[in-house]
């Protein structure tokens, strides 16, 4: 058990593991384009509106968006690629 | 545009102004635009043809102002306009119209005719020119033609009615030229005019038909001269004529050449009067001379008599007076049947018939005489030389025969002599020959009874040792038989002795094999065993390599074990195999991942993949065998098995999800898989093993 364990995990995830990692990887996905949108939101909002929310909220919003689209199409991807498999 | 709208202004506007621009434009404009009030283009051709019209008019410059009177009469004819457009009645315009069309109506109507008459005449005109230019041009290009040639050959080809006028003038021409030709290339003879044929060209009236020949001479040459007469009708009558008389003069003179063979003398002595007569130009009596000349040969003076008197006899109211000549009369030689001679009689019978035709029968008549004796006499010599070789040949001939016969008989008898001695020489030399030939046979005969006698000796003495050799080979094979026999009685115990000490080794080795085989198959039951316990013992899945090599080596490549452990993945037996306990555990964890994705739909999203994990959530569990072909009723049976232990059954039920179900639950099944096939190889091998151990019992 100790010996093929790390194989694995370096290798590739177990079956049973694929949507989970999907998942994480979206979510990470989610926080650092939300994150980064939400910095130049603050960056634009302080430099030029003002210091109005809004800018925030649309950079929050278009990292997020951006990272949605990317977790839909590797989901896609991976269902397309099982039903070229089958 | 800028005229248009001008125009319409004007239209609109007062009179004054109207007449004011009036000056500037074209009268016939602004009448049209007072009348109909329209606007119109200013490209509208029809006034500019209006006012071309008038030749005598384009000497003044287009832009001179237009004279009043037209401006007048235009307002004249639009006497309609004022009575429509009642709202424009300007004081001066309208009196100077009315004084101007008072002035102008008379000129008025001029244009009209004028312009009828103009078309008229233009047309005439046109059309006169026309006619008159294309005749100068026909004309002109027939006169051309007849100078240059190319120029004739292309106006006869593309000019209607070129070439015939042109033939016309040519032939005029022609005719003018040499106006006698044509009458004579007609070759008709004007009708008044009568053909004057001379006295003396020797044509006469009568038709040269010879009629009365036709039917007094039977001969064939007769009517060939006809038919020939026929022919040459162009010729001279008197030709013809005189032919006919030499044609038929040698016949009679050959018909009568028979008769005179036998008097060849009176031939000459006939003929010498013939000249004499013939010299003599009496018009009529010409003929009588001949017929005493021609009484010896009775058969052609009757018919040359009768064929000149009725020439002769009509003749007297005639215009031809003359007779055609006093002839010569032909020769006739007895001795014609000479090819020489007959050819020289022919000579100069053609020659006698041109000098008659000639009518100088006077002038050669003593020549012709001379020639004829001379000839005659020819022909008596020839006759005479061929008489006297005749008979000098009979003679040489009748001694020659004679000759030949006296060889002959000398001949037959020198023969006969010779024939008899030879034949009695040869029957003495057969005599001869007979008695040798019977003396050889004699002997050889002898010698041949000699040599037989000699060869059956031979054969008898070659008989008797045949036999003595049979007698010993029969001896011998006696003897040996009879010691084979007391010999084969003591080997064949030996040899059954021999047969079951080795029988009996066989046995012992067989044994031995039945004990080792044991051994081996016990062995082999062990390994089997050790690896069901390596696989069975352990918690943790572990490799077995080892204990299948041992196994390997005891089966001692027996095909079914060694295909059994080939058909082990080499995976399953380095890592070793997950036990039943591992298996159940992971596929709870991988059910739960199943259920996770039971919902999702064929091509799913972030948003759908949500869905379904939250719905997955609030699904009701299934228990025990549940019927149905959704995610969840298979799981539910799957984990069934698998509590019964039932592991084949579980996989089966997994391999038949399909989707992202089936991806999530790929690597349990390849383990389940696994250790399907570990299980199956070694229940082979079990089974081979009890095979064995049963075999060898």
């Amino acid at each position: 058990m100790a010996e093929p364990a790390p194989s694995r995990a370096v290798s590739r995830p177990v079956s049973e593991a694929l949507l989970n990692e999907k998942w994480d990887r979206c979510l990470s996905n989610l926080i650092i384009k939300s994150t980064l949108g939400l910095g130049f939101g603050v960056v634009f909002s302080v430099l030029l509106f003002k210091r109005r929310a809004w800018p925030a909220l649309v950079g929050v919003g278009f990292g997020a968006g951006r990272a949605y689209e990317e977790c839909n199409y590797s989901l896609k991807q991976a269902a397309r690629d099982i039903k070229k498999q089958a | 545009m800028l005229r248009t709208s001008l125009r319409s202004v004007r239209a609109l506007g007062n009179r004054p102004a109207a007449a004011a621009a009036g000056r500037q434009w074209q009268v016939s404009a602004a009448r049209r635009a007072v009348v109909s009030g329209q606007r119109s283009y200013a490209d509208n051709k029809k006034p500019a043809d209006q006012a071309k019209l008038p030749a005598s008019e384009t000497l003044t410059a287009p832009s001179t102002a237009p004279p009043p009177p037209r401006q007048t009469e235009t307002v004249a004819s639009s006497t309609i306009p004022p009575e429509n457009a009642p709202l424009t009645p300007p004081a001066p315009g309208p009196a100077v119209t009315s004084e101007t069309a008072a002035k102008t109506t008379p000129p008025a109507p001029p244009p009209t005719p004028r312009k009828k008459k103009g078309f008229f005449r233009r047309l005439r005109n046109y059309i006169l020119t026309l006619t008159l230019l294309s005749a100068l041009a026909f004309g002109g290009g027939v006169w051309y033609s007849r100078i240059n040639d190319n120029f004739h050959d292309f106006f006869t080809e593309y000019v209607p009615y070129g070439e015939q006028a042109v033939l016309y003038l040519e032939e005029l021409d022609f005719k003018k030229r040499f106006p006698n030709v044509a009458s004579r290339v007609t070759g008709r003879r004007p009708d008044g005019e009568q053909v004057k044929i001379p006295a003396q060209s020797g044509a006469s009236w009568r038709v040269a038909d010879g009629s009365e020949s036709a039917g007094r001479q039977s001969s064939a040459i007769q009517k060939e001269a006809v038919t020939k007469a026929a022919k040459t009708k162009g010729e001279p009558a008197v030709v013809t004529e005189a032919k006919k008389e030499t044609a038929t003069l040698p016949r009679a003179e050959a018909t009568t050449n028979e008769a005179e063979l036998q008097k060849p003398v009176p031939a000459p002595v006939e003929k010498k009067p013939k000249p004499e007569p013939a010299p003599t130009p009496t018009p009529t009596p010409a003929p009588v001379p001949v017929v005493p000349a021609a009484e010896p040969a009775p058969a052609p003076a009757p018919a040359s008599a009768p064929a000149k008197q009725p020439f002769k006899a009509p003749e007297v109211d005639e215009p031809s007076r003359w007779p055609p000549a006093s002839p010569i009369d032909p020769l006739a030689v007895p001795d014609a049947a000479e090819p020489v001679v007959q050819d020289l009689v022919h000579m100069l019978n053609d020659i006698i018939t041109v000098i008659n035709h000639d009518g100088a029968s006077e002038k050669y008549a003593a020549t012709i005489g001379k020639a004829k004796d001379e000839l005659s006499k020819v022909g008596g010599k020839i006759r005479d030389l061929k008489t006297a070789v005749e008979q000098d040949a009979a003679k040489q001939v009748r001694q020659r025969v004679d000759d030949f016969d006296r060889a002959a008989n000398e001949l037959v008898s020198r023969l006969e002599a010779v024939m008899t001695a030879q034949e009695q020489q040869f029957r003495r030399e057969f005599e001869a020959e007979a008695a040798r030939l019977r003396q050889s046979y004699d002997s050889k005969v002898r010698l041949i009874q000699e040599r037989e006698r000699q060869l059956a000796e031979a054969k008898l003495g070659n008989q008797l040792l045949e036999q003595a050799i049979q007698l010993q080979r029969q001896f011998a094979r006696d003897v040996q038989q009879q010691v084979e026999e007391e010999r084969d009685g003591r080997l064949g115990k030996l040899q059954e002795l021999s047969a079951a000490v080795a029988s009996l080794e066989q046995l012992a080795a067989g044994w031995n094999n039945v004990i080792d085989a044991n051994l081996r198959t016990q062995q082999l039951h062990v390994a089997v065993e050790a690896v069901r316990a390596s696989l069975e013992d352990a918690r943790h899945p572990r490799p077995f390599v080892r204990e299948l090599v041992a196994l390997k080596e005891i089966a001692a490549q027996d095909p079914v074990v060694d295909a059994a452990i080939a058909s082990i993945p080499p995976a399953a037996y380095q890592r070793g195999v997950s036990t039943p306990a591992e298996l159940v555990d992971r596929f709870r964890r991988v059910a739960a991942e199943v259920r996770k994705a039971a919902l999702l739909p064929d091509d799913a999203g972030v948003a759908s993949h949500a869905s379904s994990y939250v719905l997955s959530k609030v699904l009701f569990r299934k228990q025990g065998l549940a019927a149905g072909d959704d995610v969840e009723s298979v799981l539910t049976r799957a984990q069934t098995f698998l509590e019964e232990g039932d592991l084949d059954n579980a996989a089966r039920e997994m391999n038949g999800l399909s989707g992202w179900a089936k991806t999530l639950s790929r690597d349990w099944l390849a383990e389940v898989r696994k250790v399907l096939e570990v299980r199956q190889a070694l229940e082979v091998i079990q089974t081979e093993a009890r095979l064995q151990s049963l075999k060898v019992e």
